[in-house]
Formats: C-alpha cells, sequence, structure tokens
C-alpha cells in the first residue's frame, strides 16, 4: 500500500497545484529532442527525415481512449493543410500496451488503414518520447518549431475546444498556433489543458 | 369555455417551452438484472454541460454505471474489468457478504484485471450501491464518475402494492454535486458549484399524477442534502439503507447524508399538469453539518453552500395505466436486534487530529477514529463470529460525520441519548453522528469469517476517508477451526496441461478448499482475481492468447500459496 501511495503521489501534486491555483510552467523555451519510431508501415520515421519541415504538429494519442477516437478525421485534415506548408503532423502511441491490448503495433497497424491515417502513427513503445515532451493526455497536441537548430515547443494542449461536437468548435489551438507561426507572429494561446485519457508512465 | 381552455393550453405549452430551454431532462440509468453481471470501468467522456465534454469514467462505457437488480436468495457473480490505467475496487455498499468479496481497499484490482467476486443476497429489498474504495483515491475515483445503484427485490416487498415500474413511477434519483474548470473538466473538491441527479444538471422529469416512488441516494463526495419540495408538501419515508420501516413515515425534509439511501412516495394524484420542484434546504442546516457551512474562500467555498437550491424539476403528467394511488398503512414487521443480547459494546472515538501528540499526527488537521489515522496494516477489532455487537461512536470532533460500517446492516438504539427518528429505527448502514454527539447502534457479526481480510468502517465523506478517517476490524471463527498446520505432502495439480478451454485443479488432499485463485501472464499483469472460487467446473482460460501462464492458489485453512505454470494452447492437444 506504500508503494500504492507513492505512485499516486504525482497525481496529489498535480491536485494541490489545482487548489492552489497554480499554473503549469509557461512553455515558452521548451526544447524536444529527435526520436526514431517505427510507423505502421514498418518504417522509422525521425524529424530529421523532414529537411525541409519549418515545424511539425506532434499528436500523442492511442487507439482505445473513447475521447482520442474522436479525433483522426481532423488529424487528417490538419496534416493535409499544413503539411504542404511545411508543417506536417505526427501521431505517435504512447500509452501502456500492457494495460491495453487495443493499443500493441498490430491494432495501430490495422487502425491507421481503417482510418486511411494520411500522417505517420508511431510506436512509442519504451514511452521515451512521451516522457520527452511531458505528453500526459490522449491526445495530446504539440506545436514544434526549428530555431537555431533546436525543436522549440510553441504550443501544448488540446487540439481545439470541442471533442464530440467538431462543428461547435470555437477554438482550433492547434490550426492557430500553426497559421501564427507560419506568418511569422507569436503564437497567443501557447498553453492549454489536454483533455482525454491519463497517459500512465510504466515503473520500469 | 373551449377559447379559455385553448389559451390556458397556450400558456401551459409556452410555459413548457421556456422550461425545455432551462432545464435538461433527467437521465436514467441503464439496468442489468440476472445472476451474471459484467462490469467494466474505465475511461470515458459525458456531455455535461455545453461546450467541451468532460472527461470521466464509469461502468460500461457511461458516467454513472447501469443500476443492477438482484432478488433476494439469489447467488450473484460479478465480473469486474479494470480497463483503467490505474487500480481501483469496487465495494458493493450495504451487502452482507465474505470480506474477499467486498471491494473495500484490500480486493485491490490491478489493471487490465478481470475480478470475480460472488455471494448469495442475504439483504432485504431496498436500494443499495457500489463505488470504489480505493484508499486515497476514494474521491477522486468517485468524483469521476465510477459507480451505480443495486436495487433488491424480496418476497415481503413484492407482495405490497408500491410503484415499481423503473424510471416511471419508481425512479432512482443520485444526488451528487460537482465542479467544472474553465475547460469544462471535473475539479476534485470536496464541494461542487453545481447541482448534478443521475449525471444531469439543472434536471427535470415527468412523473405521473399518482404516487410514486423515489429511490434516493446521497453519492456526493461531502454533502448532505436536506430533502423537501417546492410546496412543502409531506412525502412518506418508506425504506432506509437496508429495508422497509415498519410503516411510513410522513415528514415535510428529510436531511440525507453522504452514502445514505433512503426511499421515498410522493403522491401527486389529481396534481397532473402542475409542476414542483424536489429541493434541497440547506440554508437551515448547521454550520457542522457538511453543506450548512458558509465559507466564502478556500477549498470548501462553493455556490451551494448554506442555500436552499432545486435538484429536480417535476412535471406531473397523466396517470398510468394501473396507478397506485394510495400510501400502504404498513409495510413489514422488523425484527430488531435486542440490546440485552450484545455480547459486547466497543467504544469508538471519533475526533479531530489537532492536538493528538502520541504519535503526533502532523498536517493540517484530519479527522480521525480512536486517535489515530487508518493503517491498512492493523486490524483494530477481531469480532467473533456470531457476535451480536454494540458500537458506540463518541464524538469530541467539531464537525458531524456519516460513519458506515462494512458486512452488516445495523439498527440505531440511540443518537444522543434520544432514541431514533420513526425514519431510522429500521436497518441502517450509514448513521450521522453529529458533532460532539453520541450514536449507539446494533449489530450481528454473521456468517462470514475471515482472518486475511478485514472490513472496513469508516467517514462516508470520502475526503476525510481518504484521509485517513477509517478503521477496519476481521471477523474471525471460534478457536477449535483455526489455522491448521498443512502436511508437507500435500500439493495440487493442474490439468489438462496444456490447455486450451478449461483448466482443471486437483488437490491431493480434499480437505483443501481455494481460498483465491490468481492467474498472471508471464509479463507480471494479472488476468484473473478469483476470490473463493467454485472449481469443480474448471477455470475458463478459452479467452486467453496463447502462452505461458501463472497460476498460484491459496488454501483456505492453511493460507499456503501454491504457484504452478501452465500453458494455453489454441486447441486441445
Amino acid at each position: 500500500m506504500k508503494i500504492l501511495l507513492f505512485r499516486y503521489i504525482p497525481l496529489l501534486l498535480v491536485f494541490s497545484a489545482t487548489l492552489l491555483g497554480m499554473n503549469f510552467l509557461p512553455s515558452g523555451d521548451k526544447i524536444v529532442h529527435d526520436f526514431s519510431l517505427i510507423n505502421t508501415n514498418g518504417k522509422l520515421v525521425s524529424l530529421g527525415d523532414y529537411p525541409d519541415a519549418k515545424g511539425f504538429i506532434i499528436v500523442f494519442t492511442c487507439n482505445h481512449c473513447p475521447f482520442a477516437k474522436l479525433y483522426p478525421p481532423r488529424l487528417n485534415a490538419l496534416n493535409a493543410k499544413y503539411s504542404k506548408l511545411g508543417l506536417p503532423l505526427i501521431a505517435i502511441s504512447s500509452t501502456d500496451t500492457i494495460i491495453y491490448e487495443e493499443d500493441t503495433y498490430p491494432e495501430m497497424v490495422l487502425k491507421s488503414k481503417r482510418e486511411q491515417f494520411n500522417f505517420p502513427y508511431l510506436f512509442d513503445g519504451d514511452q521515451a518520447v512521451a516522457k520527452d515532451f511531458f505528453a500526459q493526455k490522449t491526445p495530446h497536441a504539440f506545436v514544434i518549431w526549428k530555431e537555431h537548430g533546436k525543436w522549440v515547443v510553441k504550443y501544448d494542449g488540446a487540439i481545439d475546444d470541442n471533442g464530440a461536437e467538431p462543428e461547435k468548435v470555437n477554438n482550433q489551438y492547434v490550426a492557430k498556433a500553426a497559421d501564427a507561426l507560419l506568418a511569422g507572429k507569436t503564437v497567443e494561446i501557447q498553453e492549454t489543458k489536454s483533455i482525454g485519457c491519463q497517459i500512465i508512465f510504466r515503473k520500469k | 369555455m373551449k377559447k379559455s381552455h385553448f389559451l390556458l393550453g397556450l400558456l401551459f405549452f409556452s410555459i413548457g417551452a421556456i422550461q425545455a430551454q432551462s432545464y435538461n431532462n433527467l437521465w436514467i440509468p441503464d439496468t442489468l438484472s440476472g445472476t451474471n453481471f459484467n462490469l467494466t470501468i474505465k475511461d470515458t467522456f459525458a456531455q455535461l454541460t455545453p461546450g467541451n465534454q468532460t472527461i470521466t469514467a464509469g461502468i460500461n462505457g457511461k458516467f454513472w454505471g447501469p443500476t443492477l437488480f438482484f432478488n433476494k436468495g439469489d447467488t450473484v457473480h460479478m465480473n469486474v474489468l479494470n480497463k483503467l490505467n490505474e487500480s481501483t475496487t469496487l465495494h458493493w455498499h450495504g451487502f452482507h457478504l465474505p470480506a474477499v468479496m467486498d471491494g473495500g481497499p484490500h480486493q485491490l484490482i490491478p489493471p487490465g484485471t478481470i475480478w470475480k467476486p460472488y455471494w448469495k443476497v442475504t439483504n432485504n429489498a431496498a436500494t443499495y450501491w457500489y463505488h470504489p474504495h480505493l484508499h486515497e483515491m476514494t474521491e477522486e475515483q468517485i468524483t469521476k464518475g465510477i459507480g451505480g445503484l443495486i436495487i433488491v427485490r424480496d418476497e415481503v416487498e413484492s407482495a405490497l402494492a408500491l410503484p415499481r415500474t423503473y424510471g416511471i413511477d419508481d425512479i432512482p434519483l443520485v444526488l451528487t454535486d460537482r465542479d467544472f474548470n474553465t475547460q469544462k473538466q471535473f475539479v476534485t473538491v470536496p464541494y461542487g458549484d453545481s447541482m448534478v441527479v443521475n449525471g444531469t444538471l439543472r434536471a427535470q422529469y415527468s412523473v405521473p399524477g399518482q404516487v410514486v416512488r423515489l429511490r434516493i441516494l446521497n453519492a456526493a463526495i461531502e454533502r448532505s442534502y436536506n430533502i423537501g419540495f417546492s410546496d412543502n408538501r409531506n412525502f412518506s419515508i418508506i425504506c432506509s439503507d437496508g429495508g422497509l420501516l415498519n410503516a411510513p413515515v410522513s415528514v415535510n425534509r428529510y436531511l440525507l447524508h453522504a452514502g445514505e439511501r433512503v426511499e421515498i412516495l410522493v403522491d401527486f394524484t389529481g396534481q397532473t399538469g402542475q409542476s414542483f420542484d424536489l429541493k434541497a434546504y440547506n440554508a437551515s442546516l448547521g454550520n457542522f453539518v457538511a453543506g450548512g457551512e458558509n465559507f466564502p474562500n478556500g477549498p470548501f467555498a462553493n455556490y451551494l453552500g448554506k442555500k436552499d437550491f432545486t435538484m429536480l424539476h417535476l412535471n406531473v403528467t397523466a396517470q398510468t395505466a394501473a396507478p397506485i394511488t394510495a400510501i400502504p398503512a404498513t409495510l413489514t414487521s422488523n425484527v430488531l436486534l435486542n440490546a440485552a443480547e450484545a455480547n459486547i459494546t466497543r467504544i469508538l472515538t471519533l475526533s479531530d487530529s489537532t492536538g493528538v501528540t502520541n504519535p503526533p499526527i502532523l498536517g493540517p488537521n484530519a479527522f480521525i477514529i480512536n486517535h489515530k489515522l487508518f493503517d491498512i496494516d492493523h486490524n483494530e477489532y477481531q469480532v467473533p463470529l456470531g457476535n451480536t455487537e454494540i458500537w458506540e461512536i463518541r464524538s469530541t470532533s467539531g464537525f458531524g460525520h456519516p460513519f458506515h460500517i462494512h458486512d452488516v446492516e445495523f439498527n440505531i438504539l440511540s443518537i444522543n441519548g434520544a432514541p431514533p427518528p420513526a425514519a431510522q429505527a429500521g436497518w441502517k448502514d450509514v448513521v450521522f453522528i453529529p458533532r460532539q454527539q453520541t450514536v449507539r447502534f446494533i449489530a450481528k457479526f454473521d456468517d462470514y469469517a475471515d482472518i486475511e481480510h478485514p472490513f472496513m468502517y469508516h467517514c462516508h465523506i470520502s475526503l476525510h476517508e481518504d484521509e485517513g478517517m477509517m478503521g477496519q476490524f476481521v471477523v474471525t471463527q471460534p478457536a477449535s477451526s483455526s489455522l491448521e498446520a498443512i502436511k508437507a505432502e500435500n500439493d495440487i495439480i493442474l490439468f489438462p496441461n496444456p490447455a486450451s478451454d478449461r483448466l482443471f485443479v486437483s488437490f491431493s488432499d480434499p480437505n483443501m478448499q481455494a481460498y483465491y485463485v490468481r492467474v498472471t501472464n508471464t509479463l507480471g499483469k494479472t488476468l484473473y482475481m478469483l476470490p473463493e472460487p467454485q472449481l469443480s467446473d474448471g477455470i475458463d482460460i478459452s479467452l486467453f492468447p496463447a502462452g505461458i501462464y501463472v497460476l498460484s492458489i491459496t488454501d483456505q485453512k492453511s493460507k499456503k500459496t501454491f504457484t504452478r505454470t501452465f500453458t494455453k494452447v489454441r486447441h486441445n492437444p
């Protein structure tokens, strides 16, 4: 039971932080690192494979989460629009496949075919990339931008502000961030709270 | 005449249209009945407010789980699958059952595991519920929406002329409140700003113009609800937590605390076309009753504190085909426990942790039982099987606490020296202990002894419970049948091995009996947790992927655990 308590300390801290009205740290100069993960077509993908990319839309998602299931058409639309402008979308699944058999690599392959993903869907089996980004939920989006050879997080949070009713979305957070960056402007809303299923990191 | 009726109709229609805008139709939880119940605990989301959805958890994909219908005397089998990415438990609140099936903090279900408790329903017809009970996580997991109602039927209740058409004249009402952040997500706080009935905010419902039964559960984290109607009418209480009262008790207010249930009959005969509000008259509550405080700031500040507010708007419609129009004069003849027959009186204290010195309890004030915080490794009491006991709960706490005990339904003997009010003079499993008062109740600890798995007693305000206002007891067998040494040559054999559909267990000693079976895969993930399994039909492994598995069996008497591996193959070799 002590182990259990220890496990929930991060949750308790988040809870206390919420109570105290503390905000999360601004993402202004958060740097993330390149990775090499297997795509559903069997090939490895890394950011370095896209020499012309100015930045990326990175979305941590998964197969099983009911909230993540609402977004594939919107992910396809984002990639269709922004990959041409030098800001391609990459989806990454980092959930615990010991718990969720639906999230294993073979199931990801089936999902990307079924949903006709027009973007890479990468398997982060050891959760290292999710840890580097500090991804918390599925879906959890990041817009990253290349500055002086480094990948800087410019937006961190939800894709938009309505999961189940796309027609009622008021704020397309990711699209707005992408538009601002491509126009050379500062991103207005740089951080929101991502909403969805918690990515829980396995203890090694 | 005709014209005025038309105008009147038009008027009602326009009022109706306005109401349709300002209220949401009450959601009635789904139902499951029979003797086998599949309950999957998982993440989901719900449209509780306009705009983005709220991430919740729940049973079988809903914010609040299905209502389970049990018949007294049936043996019910639960298949509980935890699809959360964290451990949880599922407690069958109010049920008399073996401790190993109880779903308290000791019957932890790891992620991805199926837990299969079962028991014979011996409880009386009444409204019960199920909810998570993972220590230090109860508030958070209940906030997410994990839980459901259980309705027990029996011959006594079925013989009465009572409303029992679910959702029509027999309406479940799960009262709670929630806070939403700017992104429409739940905040885990003791008091929410928004009243929520059956997962519905600003709820309205249509009731027929006849006698209607409301089964009300207080599923709040902390708040008590002082129930009444906007026209100040009287209503009849027919059932407390664990069974029918001897006769209906007519009141115009009833204060329901966290964890408690009450069934009421409300007579809407002749009121078709009218509307009434079911309200919480909390402005009149004392400052030391949950919901009666009025904190302007801090974590306990909330919009509903010390206010009267509407919980449910009721529109009375036409009568149903065979309406109940009268409230029965009598209901049952409860044989209550006799204080003279008690084997022991145990004295428990409720207090505040401030000032406790041996050992000191540091940090902010917590509420405690017997001057200490909960310790999951410590059994406070050993209750001999068959004992009838008086529990005297003496509070020096500055706040009132709803006290809940597992395993038993009890009879209240006295509240601060006075006999309980008529509406609480039947079977209870939660009793409110007003600040600095003493409550005595009596219970009989029958049927189930288990030295390994304790039962809990605690404050049902889940914040207080998580902070340590909980204790535990074991029910023990008489000395003659205590632990026996197991013979060294005793063994178990699994067959066939490899197996495809069913795996059988053979004990070398016929006196051996399975107390617990656990099946894990080679990655260490627990697949099955089977308390006291009936192994004569084997263990169903047909859905397991092919591979090697580890099965551990704990023997009932010796509590010795045997571990064996077996191979699952697709077809019998």
